[in-house]
């Protein structure tokens, strides 16, 4: 039978950017469905109110949402619609995806990430599993993504380092803000190897795409210069230009029809005119973020998957990942500096790209000896000024500041201080008690019934998250920084979710199989962050990438 | 620290339940009472009529202007203000919440103190906004007053506030580039670009 497409693709963010780009590049036909629409570097400006305060680049609440279910004290679960509570779980709903607006902080997972219960054992109450492929599976691809994405860096030699087939990164890195030499002495002093952060940043031009303008607002911000590793920027141009590729933005996928063989036979979408359409094709894969995946194929029953495709194991939207850790901050006083040092504090627009790695994994007897710890990050408070002024708008009281007292705050906020922070990122372990399921009563506005996210951590968690910002407290005290605190609380980010779709080579326990293939569906892959049984403990981004290629030579091979 | 936000659910409950000192009037009141601001007025400080220039005072109190820095006038909160509710996106209840709240204002202005707010001194102006604060939806009301001040104060000026840039030059703030056009707002944005509920970046990592 004659299909419309090879490959339709739904999503087009990390995890469906490779195999865009990739197939459309072997000369297959592939369509691409994305639900969101499709800005380019001319739209995107350094705006607060368009990134930040409304919903430009996701949709209004409203229209589309999740319904979000949290422990309380006693046990039990409430869940919330996010149009009521505003907690938005969307990142950036256009084509190339929230890739458009992530900070590029890249790293590697480690060896001992894919097998992580082989190396540190179960942990009570968390659904722990290695990985069905290893490191030197993955490595090809990781060095792959660093040329095709544009990732700058420099490797320093250190304990946890992994190993690598190419010596360094192929952009040497970014422009780096004077704060470093003081966070490097600070390290040294307490014999700590501070190490730079890889970014998805071009520090050098790379064709079409332009190197960085530091501009000094990075994060939640879509990339004017075409530097940021987007897959839009470092991808689907590229495939477009094939003139293999088809994009379709606007278009809504809202389920994927199979026939009586269980194999997925059309994608069913919602196009901007908000009319149902339908495309056929011969390999369907998708790549909607980690809960819309979960989602759609939950609603996608069919003659053999009554339960939704590749949930006749009931595994489908389980296991669900975000990342665990927290955040702190010391500040700089400008008033205990000299002048020029002053002045060098002050300046925006370098990155900082400095983290530490020296738990990664550690021994300590609190945890029962050998364990699995996580990375540290540093870098500038997020330069968006209105969100920076809100936190002045009430008093220590909890009533609202006003008046000459809101304007004495704001102006010490701003201008006494640069502020240092850290995010620490360790796993955020599996548990029975993070999944994705279909609300039974609210719906999107097409009709559909909207993802229940249940948002349970385990408390390991939290032991790590606070043991490693403990060390980072250490390393802003040595750096001589004033009212240090930090927070590692169980709370998500909705900006760092994995996991859904585990893979695994027994059908009983995992969604995909090693390829990333639906166990029991001949022609349907999920190739975003979805197929993580395990999150590693770093943001996951390039590990998507990665996987993503991976999947693509492997679907090259069959089509 | 951050008060918890007021969901949707909570704020429509607190409406119902407003107390004594801040009405709750019928549907047929409210519609007698509501003041339509006028098309034709200028977005300037001129000419002002109500309910512009009873915001504008409560602006200016809220964020008041002093020797070294600007304040509400200078920052053109009113502007910005009256940008946004006409923006094509707002919620329509806010904007009416924002207006039927200059109604109750005066109201409680004339029952303590037997003049509308724009007559009273500033001390007089404090106490009838403290008092309304505490009741639940005059703080909402003063909330979202005190939103788009710093929104104003703060945005890039092609949304009306932050008047050359005086907001960013007060606290030397460095603003990114490039600058959104005219052509540019959020609000003209993308087929996406439609909704006007404050995001709530609870617990988002910076360094994804």
């Amino acid at each position: 039978m004659n299909k419309d497409y090879d490959i339709c693709v739904i999503g087009s963010g990390a995890g469906a950017g490779p195999v865009i780009s990739e197939l459309s590049k072997q000369g297959k036909s592939v369509l691409v469905l994305e639900k969101g629409p499709w800005f380019t570097e001319k739209d995107f400006t350094k705006d607060e109110m368009a990134c930040c305060r409304h919903s430009t680049y996701t949709p209004k609440l409203e229209d589309e949402q999740h319904v979000l279910e949290e422990e309380n004290n006693d046990g039990s679960w409430s869940s919330e619609p996010t149009s009521e509570s505003g907690w938005d779980f969307w990142n950036g709903n256009v084509v190339g995806g929230s890739s458009n607006f992530m900070s590029g902080y890249f790293y590697r997972i480690k060896p001992k990430d894919f097998r992580l219960l082989s190396e540190f054992g179960p942990i009570k109450g968390a659904n722990i599993v290695d990985w069905p492929i290893s490191y030197d599976d993955m490595e090809p691809y990781f060095t792959k993504a660093e040329t095709e994405i544009g990732i700058s860096g420099k490797i320093i030699a250190h304990k946890h380092q992994e190993p690598r087939s190419t010596k360094d990164f192929p952009y040497p890195p970014t422009s780096e803000h004077p704060i470093v030499n003081k966070i490097d002495k600070a390290c040294a002093d307490l014999n700590l190897t501070s190490l730079p952060t890889p970014r998805a940043v071009l520090s050098t031009p790379k064709e079409k795409r332009n190197s960085c303008e530091y501009s000094g607002y990075c994060g939640s911000y879509g990339c004017h210069s075409g530097a940021k590793g987007s897959a839009r920027a470092a991808l689907l141009d590229d495939a477009v230009a094939t003139g293999h590729c088809e994009i379709r933005p606007n278009s809504k996928v809202y389920k994927l029809k199979s026939n009586s063989k269980g194999q997925v036979v059309e994608a069913l979408y919602y196009d901007a005119d908000n009319k149902a359409q339908s495309v056929s094709a011969k390999i369907f894969v998708v790549a909607c973020h980690a809960i819309e995946t979960s989602r759609l194929l939950l609603a996608s029953d069919g003659p053999r998957h009554p339960d939704g495709l590749g949930n006749n194991y009931s595994q489908l939207g389980k296991n669900l990942l975000f990342s665990a850790g927290g955040s702190g901050t010391g500040e700089f006083h400008y008033s205990e500096m000299d002048k020029l040092t002053a002045s060098a504090m002050k300046t925006r627009g370098p990155f900082v790209n400095r983290g530490l790695q020296d738990w990664y994994y550690f021994d300590d007897k609190e945890f029962g000896g050998k364990a699995k710890g996580g990375v540290i990050d540093f870098l500038l408070r997020h330069p968006n000024p209105i969100s920076k002024a809100m936190d002045s708008k009430w008093n220590d009281e909890g009533n609202l500041n006003w008046g000459h007292n809101l304007k004495r705050d704001l102006k010490t906020v701003f201008t006494s201080s640069q502020d240092l922070r850290f995010e620490v990122f360790n796993d955020w372990l599996p548990t029975d008690n993070c999944f994705v399921s279909l609300d039974p009563k609210t719906k999107d506005k097409w009709g559909s019934a909207v993802a229940k996210v249940r948002l349970g951590y385990h408390e390991h968690d939290l032991k790590v998250g606070e043991f490693l910002s403990a060390k980072a407290e250490n390393v802003l005290r040595q750096m001589g920084a004033k009212n240090i605190r930090s927070s590692v609380s169980g709370s998500p980010p909705a900006n760092l979710v994995a996991g859904g779709c585990r893979f695994g080579n027994d059908i009983k326990t995992s969604v995909l199989d090693a390829d990333c293939k639906v166990h029991d569906v001949d022609n349907l892959y999920v190739t975003d962050g979805s197929f993580m049984p395990t999150g590693g403990s770093v943001p996951y981004t390039w590990t998507i990438y990665a996987n993503s290629f991976r999947v693509a030579d492997i679907i090259k091979q069959r089509v | 620290m951050n008060k918890p936000t007021i969901n949707r659910r909570q704020f429509i409950q607190i409406i119902a339940l407003a107390s004594t000192g801040w009405p709750l009037i019928s549907q047929a009141e409210k519609k007698s009472r509501l003041i339509t601001p006028d098309p034709s007025s200028d977005l300037t400080y001129k000419n002002l009529s109500d309910p512009w220039l009873s915001i504008a005072e409560v602006q200016e109190h809220l964020f008041p202007a002093d020797d070294t820095s600007p304040g509400a006038k200078d920052i053109y909160a009113l502007r910005f203000l009256r940008n946004m509710l006409d923006a094509p996106d707002t919620d329509s209840e806010e904007k009416e919440f924002i207006i039927k709240g200059v109604g109750w204002l005066n109201d409680l202005s004339v029952k303590d103190h037997k003049k509308s707010f724009i007559k009273l001194n500033s001390n007089d102006k404090e106490s009838v906004l403290r008092k309304i604060e505490s009741s639940r939806a005059g703080s909402r009301w003063l909330n979202l007053m005190m939103t788009y001040l710093i929104e104003a104060l703060l945005s890039d000026p092609v949304y009306g506030g932050n008047k050359d840039q005086i907001g960013w030059q007060w606290l030397e703030h460095i603003p990114g580039f490039p600058t959104p056009t005219t052509e540019q707002v959020y609000f003209k944005l993308g087929e996406q670009a439609n909704s006007n509920s404050q995001r709530r970046n609870r617990s988002r990592r910076a360094a994804s």
